[in-house]
């Protein structure tokens, strides 16, 4: 319980913490490439008074310290421990949960398919995206109603998305796998691992296109517009205009949404994998999150459960701080 | 006026009256796992026990899947919230015994002065529930799985029924896919594990783990990776590797490809029997599960749950379980229950009661399951199986067998496998558990 507790409140913390910092600097930036000056880096507000930043932060730290830093130390205790369920009986085991992970082909075999799993899911919802966006940007006739549509998917939940496509794509039963096969392609999820990835990528890029897609129309918006048009005065085309300048210009929100992919499929992908494929066939589909509840909540193996989400949770720490340092601080904000 | 104080003291004695039989209800909390049409049939159940007398009231919840309801529990264990009573399956016998939670089922009837005489239920749910001849739990939904068929899809082509034996099981199964009868001759049930591999090593008479598998002592170990259980992995993949048996997967339950007139044969628990009953619009019929050809086929194993009763309650709490418990033992809940849900029935003598109404004159396919596990003495392999960690090795176990039947693993390498992480969670449930049984 504590285990899973920790590792979902991972993606809120290192997620919401980069959305948090990027959002009040896309507002202050908006107007800035007007006059074409750089403004970069935080702006230092002032307070007069030392406690009232106290007591404005006081409900965020308190609902953090309830729901991530409680859970994570009791995961980080029992990452060491030999449990029984009902915790009748416990040992120390010291590091003998981590060595038994890192001896285990299993774990290997999830990291590798975590690590496929989050680059594919990446590339397919950036490219999906940035077409999306190109495309809609390209639109003069109804805009605003191509861009709710595109948008729509966002309010669906992983797990109702899930079902959708597990039964949509099920061999037996589904549309669009009976389209698959009547056109020659013996498409299976359940019998082959290629494709029951390839399921839970679609499932997962499906939902955070809409993510993607709203950063990325935002940010080609904020191209500026005498740029484009020169380009377009020396006779460059739009494919042309949007490889040569806009994609070098919104190069930022890239980055940074290549971040928030990561995040999003090493942390957030859970609820869709278990409506989907619920790790299978034969664990070829079982991320590491994935796995992290299936070991503590189906299996009652709570020591490894707490280990593995303690691994996740420096995984999420190292992700948070290569944003931090590398992309936040070298990435103009004028655009 | 004096009509008027009548009635105002009638109204005021009506509404003492109802208080104090509220006050007087103990109310116990049930968590089940049972949903759809089980589900409404424990609400009916439940029903019957809180009409039949005024004491107590006992309140049933369902809590989604086995799995949920052990997490739920658990956790409100933690929490000092626990119910009374908690439906647990069968595969998590030693969890719960070993939990410190519960109170012997044995031990509180007999506190309760109704102490409980084990030859009066059947012998399976005996030898898994009981240590050294006291129940554990109170034996509740047991089954044990049985061969469904599609008799029109055997009828067309032309077969009477299904084979005992796989030897000749098998050859009508592929039959009936090469001739176009159905494309999907036999469908793989969710919990393979527990028909395909455990009950197949009991009923083929051949060891599972070490131990008797495991009743002796936590010092077992898993011997599944040779001779005849290899051979049934690879008729497994023999069989789904051209599509004869088909994967159901994500999105559809097994069953219903089975009552959809999809495919024609499902080994399932006798519990689809409420599904198939419900559902399939074509002639169907039922057999016992298929052995190995020159094998006298020993008992098969049950399967299903049975209720814990959980420690930290008050006397009056216990006095209504055991109350509850006796109801459950009852002959005629016993025959209600195995009817209305195609559950066994738990006791030799509601057995026989359904038996003296005919009722398997009238349902066949309701007696197979009761005779397949009846039948012959146990032998030290079909006795049940007594695993620590067994929702852990479980599903390793899966994991490593469907590896093998996909074709991702020579199989003799995914049952090595699949032992070899089994006997690891068993060494660390004894290192955990040293000293208990």
């Amino acid at each position: 319980m504590l285990a899973r507790n920790s590792a979902a409140e991972l993606p809120a913390v290192a997620g919401g913490g980069a959305w948090r910092l990027r959002w009040p600097l896309r507002r202050k930036a908006a107007p800035a490439f007007s006059d074409g000056q750089a403004e970069s880096g935080l702006k230092r507000a002032h307070f007069t008074e030392w406690r009232l930043p106290f007591w404005l932060l006081a409900p965020q730290l308190f609902i953090l310290l309830l729901f991530f830093f409680i859970p994570s130390v009791r995961a980080l205790i029992q990452a060491f421990q030999l449990t029984d369920p009902f915790g009748a009986t416990t040992q120390w085991v010291g590091f003998q949960n981590f060595e038994r992970l890192f001896r285990s082909s299993v774990y290997w075999s999830s990291v590798q398919v975590t690590v496929l799993f989050t680059v594919a899911q990446n590339v397919l919802t950036l490219s999906l995206a940035l077409l999306l966006a190109f495309a809609s940007n390209h639109i003069l006739r109804g805009r605003g109603a191509y861009r709710t549509i595109l948008l729509l998917p966002y309010a669906i939940a992983p797990a109702i998305a899930g079902i959708m496509l597990a039964f949509l794509f099920n061999p037996r039963v589904g549309p669009v796998a009976h389209m698959l096969q009547g056109l020659g392609f013996d498409w299976d999820p359940n019998r082959n691992s290629s494709h029951a990835l390839a399921l839970i990528v679609m499932a997962a890029s499906w939902k955070h296109i809409c993510y993607n897609y709203i950063f990325l129309v935002a940010a080609l918006l904020s191209v500026p517009h005498s740029i484009l048009e020169s380009a377009y005065l020396d006779g460059a085309g739009p494919i042309q205009r949007f490889l040569r300048i806009s994609l070098p210009m919104i190069a930022p929100t890239l980055f940074f949404l290549i971040v928030i992919n990561f995040v999003y499929g090493l942390f957030e992908t859970f609820a869709i994998v278990d409506a989907t494929t619920r790790g299978g066939p034969a664990g070829a589909t079982s991320i590491l999150v994935y796995k992290v509840y299936q070991d503590g909540f189906v299996t009652l193996d709570l020591g490894s459960s707490a280990a593995q989400s303690v691994i996740l949770m420096g995984l999420a720490l190292l992700l948070t701080y290569a944003q931090f340092r590398f992309i936040e601080r070298r990435v103009n904000y004028s655009v | 006026m004096r009509p008027v104080f009548g009635a105002l003291a009638g109204a005021g004695a009506m509404l003492l009256a109802g208080l104090s039989c509220a006050q007087a209800a103990t109310e116990i909390e049930f968590w089940h796992a049972m949903s759809g049409t089980l589900g409404e049939r424990v609400d009916e159940l439940v029903k019957k026990f809180n009409d039949s007398q005024k004491d107590y009231v006992v309140k049933a919840v369902g809590k989604g899947t086995y799995d949920e309801v052990l997490n739920g529990t658990i956790a409100a264990y933690r929490a000092k919230r626990q119910p009374e009573i908690v439906q647990s399956n069968e595969r998590s016998f030693l969890t719960m015994v070993n939990s410190g939670a519960i109170i012997p089922t044995s031990e509180l009837m007999a506190q309760q002065g109704q102490p409980i005489d084990v030859k009066k239920y059947i012998a399976p749910v005996v030898s898994y529930y009981a240590i050294d001849g006291k129940l554990q739990a109170m034996p509740f939904n047991s089954s044990t799985p049985i061969l469904f068929y599609n008799r029109d899809h055997f009828k067309a082509a032309g077969f009477d029924k299904p084979g005992a034996t796989w030897q000749e099981l098998e050859p009508q199964l592929e039959a009936i896919k090469a001739k176009g009868v159905s494309k999907c001759a036999m469908v793989l049930p969710g919990d393979y594990e527990w028909s395909f591999l455990e009950n197949y090593s009991a009923v083929n008479d051949i060891p599972y783990a070490t131990k008797r598998n495991g009743m002796d002592g936590l010092d077992t170990s898993f011997v599944f990776n040779k001779g005849k259980l290899v051979g049934q992995v690879e008729r497994m993949k023999r069989l789904i590797g051209p599509g004869v048996m088909q994967l159901a997967g994500q999105g559809v339950i097994p069953i219903q490809l089975f009552t959809s007139g999809e495919c024609s044969t499902i080994i399932a628990s006798t519990a689809s029997h409420a599904a198939v009953v419900a559902a399939a619009k074509f002639d169907w019929s039922a057999a016992e599960m298929p052995f190995e050809q020159g094998v006298t086929p020993k008992n098969s194993v049950i399967g299903g749950a049975a209720l814990w009763t959980l420690k930290g309650h008050t006397p009056e709490k216990y006095k209504a379980i055991g109350a509850f418990y006796n109801f459950l033992a009852q002959t005629d809940t016993q025959v209600w229950w195995h009817q209305a849900t195609g559950y066994v029935p738990v006791t030799v003598a509601a057995y026989d009661a359904a038996k003296a109404q005919g009722y398997y004159q009238k349902n066949p396919t309701r007696e197979i399951a009761v005779v397949q596990l009846m039948r012959g003495t146990p032998s030290d392999n079909s006795l049940g199986f007594r695993i620590g960690n067994s929702n852990q090795i479980n599903v390793a176990i899966m994991e490593e067998v469907s590896a093998a039947f996909l074709g991702r693993k020579p199989v003799q390498q995914a049952l090595d496998d699949a032992v070899s992480r089994g006997n690891e969670s068993l060494r660390r449930y004894e290192q955990l558990n040293a000293g208990k049984k």
